[in-house]
């Protein structure tokens, strides 16, 4: 006779890494004593069951996929699971517990960068993807319905204000807004019609807009058809340590530069 | 017919106190309850029932079957049952000891008072503690449970002095207490923070007024380097390969050279 549960047999089958996507404290209870030999990763936006292996999930992804690969590739930057692992991911689809379980082979193509973007970044993970979050909202909406483009530069904002020079004045001086405020997004959306960049500092003040970058563009390697406002990024990226997120006015797409490279490009609509 | 007859002559001169008394009674009977109701309504309204949520207090009252607004809003209405059960005793002249009776008649409402003082003070305690625990939930370490619980404490300890007091309880050898102990909170935080304070002082200033911004090469002291991020306690200084991080205290006592090429 069947059971019913061997229909997961063949997924959790020696399995290297069981990792648990946003786990209730009791659920993960039920597994913080499992076998030695296999590893227990937690995966989630804080560690609220105090797992001792944990990897941080900056965005709460919609697509479990995304959201997987994001944990995997997390794991693979800390070391907690090689090339040809197999994994086996408990998360939730449809509800808000756990209801998912599948199986993912680790392989060196998963590294897409994002990872290293979220937590690798001199800005701090929650600003990244509060700018992420203006980015992608604005780009779904556009301003009044018309496509815009923006160019956010995070974090390191002393220099890059000092390889920059104001297009007019800067209508956050002397304010105290910072991304993610509740407001902040409304009077970015305004101003994204207003041409330059947004400076914002590593916790998240906004520093300045209007910004014209002036880095050099030497030796600033993109994929050939994006604009000036790309280029700007990648070359501000290069000679500071800033991430810069821009808004494609174009093809509406959101893209990441780091260290003068395209790390990262999304699509709003997919958000 | 005339047995039945109700001799209203005699109801109304001789024995009118005992109507006068039965009326008042039954008056305050629906005042109480239309009170109690209102009250409640009140309560709800002010989102009481949101604010004492997930309070020991609370699941306590909850246990008993009812809940903390019920609770108080019948409070209201059992005190002017009581009240008005005494007035009607009183117009009835039922009772001779007046004496007696005026000093119970000023003790209810300081006694309501009391228990009202006691219960709110019970529930914004839960209510403290809850909020300082969530506060503090992030700092992983075990001892830190002592803040909100000695937060809980104090004012459960504060309520129950004002209760007391207002029942007219001699509380002096507990409010010496509480001085102490509030000598030691200030003298034992006026030297733990006095750093942070100085700092935060200083850092208000330097957000309000913005002397130096982000972007703005500085000096403090001998730190030399570029503002990376301003907050109230400290402020961040970049210069080659070196983070400063100096407390706002530092920038004032030193001053600022601000650096213009």
């Amino acid at each position: 006779m069947a059971d019913v549960s061997e229909l997961l047999g063949d997924i959790v089958d020696d399995a290297d890494a069981v990792f648990l996507f946003s786990p209730s404290g009791s659920y993960y209870d039920r597994f913080a004593d499992l076998d030695s030999d296999v590893e227990l990763v937690v995966v989630s936006p804080e560690n609220t069951v105090g797992a001792d292996t944990f990897v941080e999930l900056p965005l709460e992804f919609d697509g479990v996929e995304d959201r997987i690969a994001f944990g995997v590739e997390g794991a693979m930057e800390e070391g907690l699971v090689d090339d040809g692992d197999a994994v086996v991911c408990t998360t939730s689809m449809f509800g808000e517990n756990t209801d998912t379980a599948t199986r993912v082979r680790v392989s060196e193509s998963m590294r897409s960068g994002v990872y290293e973007l979220f937590a690798g970044s001199r800005a701090e993970p929650g600003v990244i993807r509060d700018v992420f979050d203006v980015a992608i909202e604005l780009g779904k909406k556009g301003q009044k319905g018309k496509p815009v483009g923006a160019l956010f530069v995070v974090g390191d904002a002393g220099k890059v204000m000092n390889k920059s020079r104001p297009l007019s004045y800067n209508p956050f001086e002397k304010s105290h807004v910072h991304v993610g405020d509740p407001i902040v997004n409304v009077m970015l959306k305004e101003f994204s019609r207003l041409d330059g960049a947004f400076v914002i500092s590593d916790a998240g003040k906004i520093v300045s807009a209007y910004r014209y970058l002036e880095p050099s563009a030497e030796g600033v390697d993109i994929p050939k058809g994006l604009g000036a406002r790309h280029m700007a990024a990648g070359s501000i990226t290069r000679e500071t340590n800033a991430t810069a997120i821009v808004l494609s006015e174009s093809d509406g797409m959101v893209r990441a530069f780091k260290g003068g490279e395209l790390v990262l490009e999304l699509d709003p609509e997919e958000y | 017919m005339a047995p039945l007859q109700v001799d209203w002559t005699v109801l109304m001169r001789d024995e009118f106190q005992f109507v006068l008394a039965v009326l008042v009674l039954a008056a305050g009977l629906v005042a109480g309850y239309v009170i109690g109701r209102l009250n409640k309504r009140l309560l709800v309204a002010a989102g009481v029932p949101d604010a004492v949520e997930r309070t020991p207090f609370e699941r306590t009252a909850q246990s008993l079957g009812t809940d903390t607004v019920s609770l108080v809003a019948r409070l209201s209405s059992w005190f002017i049952y009581g009240v008005v059960v005494l007035i009607a005793l009183n117009i009835a002249e039922l009772l001779n000891a007046q004496l007696f009776w005026s000093g119970v008649l000023t003790f209810i409402p300081d006694l309501f008072i009391a228990v009202l003082v006691f219960i709110v003070g019970f529930v914004v305690a839960d209510k403290a503690e809850l909020v300082v625990s969530e506060r503090l939930r992030s700092v992983k370490l075990p001892e830190v449970n002592i803040i909100p619980r000695t937060v809980k404490y104090t004012i459960v300890y504060l309520a129950a002095l004002v209760a007391l007091g207002q029942v007219g309880v001699d509380i002096e050898a507990l409010l010496i207490l509480l001085g102490s102990y509030a000598l030691a909170i200030i003298l034992f935080s006026a030297v733990a923070f006095r750093d942070l304070l100085q700092s935060s002082a200083a850092g208000v200033y330097l957000l309000l007024n913005q002397p130096y911004g982000i972007g703005d090469e500085v000096r403090v002291g001998e730190d030399r380097g570029i503002v990376q991020e301003i907050d109230v306690f400290v402020t961040r200084i970049e210069g080659d390969g070196e983070e400063y991080i100096i407390p706002n205290r530092r920038v004032f006592e030193d001053g600022v050279v601000r650096i213009r090429d």
